[in-house]
């Protein structure tokens, strides 16, 4: 019994010690979300024309591996 | 006496301005409609696209998918690199795919054991039971 009220204890314990954490990666990725979705929608042609670069790149740096 | 200088063809250099001129105008106009032309194809071009709209509506979709084109483009299509996205992509959605199933089908398997070892159990209980009756009667 008193084994597993011990496991449980640390269990709360560890839970308390981390939810904070979680939630603060929960709202930093929440905001980059947001704010990587403003800056696309802001400027459509710019990461269209990037991406479409570097993809490119991409390709070019596999085929000249295989 | 003879003021103007004529060609040996019998032109005036006045005419071979005024042809010229009429040439560039002529240039200039057939510039003007192919810069007309080309802005309504790329108008059209990106009307048909709808680029702002389908950004809007789904930016990281569009981002890769743009991604897709340059990657295509650079050559990258038939590269070992393809084959193991794909194939990495393929082993994930049949795992997505087939892990319910399989959930599902062991869970029934399961099911059906533990009603037939219930049933055995109470086929048995049963017998134990009619062997007791039968030691009584005697």
């Amino acid at each position: 019994m008193e084994m597993t009220e011990k496991i449980e204890e640390t269990a709360r314990e560890i839970g308390a010690r981390v939810r904070p954490q979680i939630e603060d990666a929960r709202r930093r990725l929440s905001s980059l979300n947001s704010s990587a979705t403003a800056y696309i929608q802001e400027n459509p042609g710019k990461c269209v024309v990037g991406a479409i670069a570097l993809g490119y790149l991409i390709g070019k740096l596999a085929g000249r591996r295989g | 006496m003879e003021t103007r200088a004529e060609n040996p063809n019998g032109r005036s250099p006045a005419d071979g301005t005024k042809k010229l001129g009429k040439q560039v105008e002529k240039v200039g106009h057939t510039a003007e409609q192919v810069w007309d032309r080309a802005r309504d194809g790329f108008s059209d071009i990106s009307d048909t696209l709808d680029l702002k709209g389908r950004v809007d509506r789904n930016p990281y979709g569009t981002v890769a998918a743009a991604i897709g084109i340059g990657y295509v483009l650079g050559g990258g299509l038939f590269t070992p690199l393809t084959g193991s996205l794909v194939r990495t992509g393929l082993r994930i959605g049949l795992r997505l795919a087939v892990l319910p199933l399989l959930k599902r089908e062991v869970a029934d398997i399961m099911e059906s054991i533990a009603e037939d070892d219930g049933k055995g159990h109470v086929e048995a209980g049963r017998g134990q039971a009619n062997k007791a009756n039968a030691n009584k009667g005697r």
